[in-house]
């Protein structure tokens, strides 16, 4: 509080949070998907000219047009990546790609080692160096967004990895105990490893261990960034618990049986029929050999299909509870009203016809989701938008640590 | 300055904005202008208060100018990023891109692209051109010349690996009497000895020779990178059958010869790798499917353009030696003729194989499957070799 502007309107010696004006700005998305799909085409045609050069700006520009529309509290978010520092993050990312598939594909077995062991270690600092170069990319009302986590701390929150080796670690070692001594089976002359019911119970730890380490891991993370992200001199502020994490994921997980309980009777009512009058065709040999390539390539749709309502409400339900329960120090607090149901609704809406379009609906997919998301947070500030001092931020290093991230598909636009 | 003057002369060109220095979220009330530089259009901060504060001015570029995202539709307002000088941000949008386009303002092709249909068609046109152009011609181009540069070791050690795989799954020793192997090898080790100057593709790549026979994947041979050369007991059984020479067996040999003077595996390796990496960053944003699809259509096309090449390599080499090709061209037909009767073997990733029509019928094939098949239409491929030329065989 005593950092603020002292030419700010606002009373400074506010006592609380609620006895102060609030002003409720809900966010707005000003974009239209027609404009974002010419900015999308000209990118596509530009990459293709460039045989995938164009890359970087392609994303500035996609970046550009998302945050530029973006507006809070009046006034729209800016994205001043340097361009320069994109160009090169991107460059050494192909440089990187290149020289691990020449490894993989002539062999050497030990270099390929050592790029995927790098790969493992340098994770949580590649993702956090993206962090800190997309926050400080980020600029509304003149101040810069900021990621102050030391090192330390990101590496700190990162225990769930280790975690999770050291209980696979264990499940094997247990495992060496309770095994018994295999048995001469009389038929086939074999040893047959016998599988107890203490061996399946120890695995299944080992497996809901290993869930609650990935959701541990996710928690650290979220919590870590909104938590050392400062706007000007004001850092961020976190209230949801692990508990709630662990919630969302058993919800989800739910959902994802009951989809697939719904896409496996929808699939046995048509391949059922199917079946019946293929049987009256006399080519049956022919038919079977497309029937078997098709359920193959049907199959890995069918996961994808059925996986699509989980993924869309697990991402629902973590906006909502993300983004009701964060806020800018004492200044700021988002609220967010997302329907669960109606956003399912349009991801799986906008799946289909990307797939029916060949993929030429994504972009208006895509702005029809920013938008339904960006709609749904309304913004309460307390005493005004123009009190928040600034401190001296400079753009970051990390353009490499940006690439690598939106390489690994954690993409610039949420 | 002359600001003062300019707000007076041409007040037209000024236009409200707020600007945000950074120190604080709370905006300055300022007058906009643009005044046209040779290198583009600077902008000039006239600061509202304090009264009589001197106007700020940021060369072109210091001044990180927003793209124009449509030519109907202003956004509400702009942002235009001033670096470490901050922000500012303008409300009259079309006025602002009325004044810079004054100011003499060259936007790029993206924005181009971007707000006129007439461009983005041509752009569009113009990409669908030399994407073709590039992969029909330049990458495998490219992959040649690349080529050039693999040291020897590699392509051994991935032969012998390739090798070791196929012994543990699919191949076994052959049941070839050793008599007939011998005989078999020195009709190979003559015809590589024969090879004429002019049918060399790299100058100084100098393959170990050798072959070696195998029993299972039926009646097929294939070429290692490296020179090695292995034939399967099917195949000879396949020329027995059929009553043909060792002329046929010879001109397969001079197939699989071809493949490794032309170093057709390490070629496509290199191909693969700029097909998927392009393709991936090219056409990955519209559709995994559409980028993975024509990467696969494409490189099947390499496929086939190497196995015409070794075929052309196999005519030139067999008229050298004075062999004739047409017993290989009937062996081909005749396997393609059995394989359609039995089942289809795949052929395993990495090594190539010469006489099997793999995919369809030895009849000539509808245009769309001969885009799916890994060899040229194999009556097409018999008829040139029964004739002993082929029309795209460079003379």
């Amino acid at each position: 509080m005593d950092q603020r502007n002292s030419s700010s309107s606002t009373p400074a010696n506010a006592p609380s949070f609620a006895s102060t004006m609030i002003d409720a700005h809900p966010l707005a998305f000003t974009g239209s998907g027609g404009e974002y799909f010419r900015v999308w085409i000209v990118n596509v045609l530009l990459s293709i000219v460039t045989l995938g050069l164009y890359t970087p700006w392609a994303r500035r520009r996609t970046a550009q047009y998302f945050y530029g529309h973006t507006q809070v509290a009046g006034s729209p978010l800016e994205f001043t990546a340097p361009q320069g520092k994109m160009v090169k993050g991107f460059v050494l990312l192909v440089l990187i790609t290149l020289a691990y598939n020449i490894a993989a594909n002539t062999g050497q077995d030990l270099a390929v080692a050592l790029f995927l062991l790098a790969g493992a270690v340098l994770a949580p600092f590649i993702w956090a160096s993206a962090m800190r170069f997309r926050l400080s990319a980020t600029r509304w009302r003149g101040l810069r967004l900021q990621f102050a986590a030391t090192w330390r701390e990101v590496y700190a929150a990162s225990w769930p990895v280790f975690a999770l080796a050291l209980v696979w670690f264990g499940v094997f070692l247990g495992l060496q105990v309770v095994t018994p001594e295999a048995v001469l089976n009389e038929e086939t002359g074999r040893k047959m490893p016998q599988i107890t019911a203490t061996m399946v119970a120890l695995v299944a730890l080992g497996l809901v261990l290993s869930v609650l380490c990935f959701i541990r891991l996710e928690f650290n993370y979220s919590s870590l960034l909104v938590l050392r992200s400062r706007l000007g001199q004001e850092p961020g502020r976190w209230k949801p618990v692990y508990l709630d994490f662990v919630r969302i994921w058993g919800a989800t997980a739910l959902v994802f049986l009951l989809s697939v309980v719904a896409l496996s009777a929808l699939i046995g009512l048509v391949v059922g029929s199917g079946w019946m009058s293929l049987g009256r065709s006399p080519q049956l040999g022919m038919w079977l050999f497309v029937l078997i390539a098709l359920a193959f390539v049907g199959g890995l749709l069918a996961l994808f299909l059925a996986s699509a309502p989980a993924r869309a409400y697990r991402e629902a339900r973590m906006f909502q509870l993300l983004w009701d329960n964060i806020g800018v120090s004492q200044v700021a607090r988002f609220k967010c009203d997302l329907g669960t149901g109606g956003y399912v609704w349009l991801r799986i809406r906008n799946l289909l016809l990307t797939l029916l379009t060949l993929g030429l609906y994504r972009p208006f997919a895509r702005v029809s989701e920013y938008r339904m998301k960006t709609e749904s947070v309304t913004l309460h500030v307390k005493g005004g938008v123009d009190q928040v001092a600034g401190t001296l931020v400079r753009q970051q290093d990390g353009g490499l640590g940006d690439a690598l991230a939106d390489a690994a598909g954690l993409d610039l636009i949420g | 300055m002359k600001a003062s003057q300019e707000f007076t002369v041409a007040p037209g060109d000024l236009l409200p904005g707020r600007w945000f220095d950074g120190r604080s979220s709370q905006a300055r009330p300022v007058l906009v202008g643009l005044q046209p530089t040779p290198r583009g259009p600077s902008l000039l901060l006239h600061p509202l208060a304090p009264p009589g504060e001197a106007p700020t001015v940021l060369r072109h570029a210091q001044v990180g100018w927003p793209e124009t995202w449509s030519a109907q539709r202003p956004p509400p307002r702009v942002v235009v990023d001033l670096r470490e000088h901050g922000s500012l941000e303008v409300d009259a949008v079309s006025e602002w891109q009325a004044a810079l386009a004054a100011a003499g303002a060259r936007p790029g092709l993206a924005q181009h692209m971007q707000t006129r249909w007439s461009v983005l068609l041509a752009v569009l046109l113009a990409a669908a051109i030399g994407l073709l152009l590039f992969y029909r011609y330049g990458t495998p181009w490219a992959a040649t010349q690349l080529t050039r540069w693999v040291p020897m070791g590699w392509e051994t050690a991935m032969a012998d690996q390739g090798l070791q795989e196929m012994d543990d799954g699919l191949l076994k020793p052959s049941k070839l009497a050793p008599e007939r192997q011998a005989q078999l090898r020195a009709r190979f080790d003559a015809l590589a000895q024969q090879i004429p100057p002019a049918l060399h593709r790299y100058t100084h790549y100098a393959p170990q020779w050798t072959l070696e026979f195998r029993a299972g994947m039926g009646a097929n041979a294939f070429a290692l990178p490296g020179g090695r050369v292995v034939m399967t007991d099917g195949l000879v059984q396949a020329a027995a059958r059929q009553g043909l020479g060792d002329e046929a067996l010879v001109g397969v040999l001079a197939h699989e010869i071809g493949h490794v003077v032309h170093r057709h595996t390490t070629r496509m390796v290199v191909e693969q790798g700029v097909l998927q990496m392009g393709l991936g960053l090219a056409l990955g944003d519209v559709s995994g499917i559409l980028s993975t699809g024509s990467a696969l259509l494409t490189g099947l096309h390499y496929r086939r353009s190497h196995e015409r090449e070794a075929d052309c390599f196999a005519l030139g080499l067999m008229r050298h030696a004075a062999l004739p090709t047409a017993p290989m061209g009937t062996l081909l037909l005749a396997i393609a003729r059995d394989e359609d009767e039995d089942d289809k073997k795949q052929e395993k990733d990495g090594a190539r194989s010469a006489p099997p029509g793999k995919h369809g019928s030895p009849e000539a094939a509808h245009p769309i499957w001969s885009l799916l098949s890994s060899h040229p239409d194999t009556v097409e491929r018999a008829s040139a070799l029964q004739q002993g030329q082929a029309p795209h065989c460079p003379q």
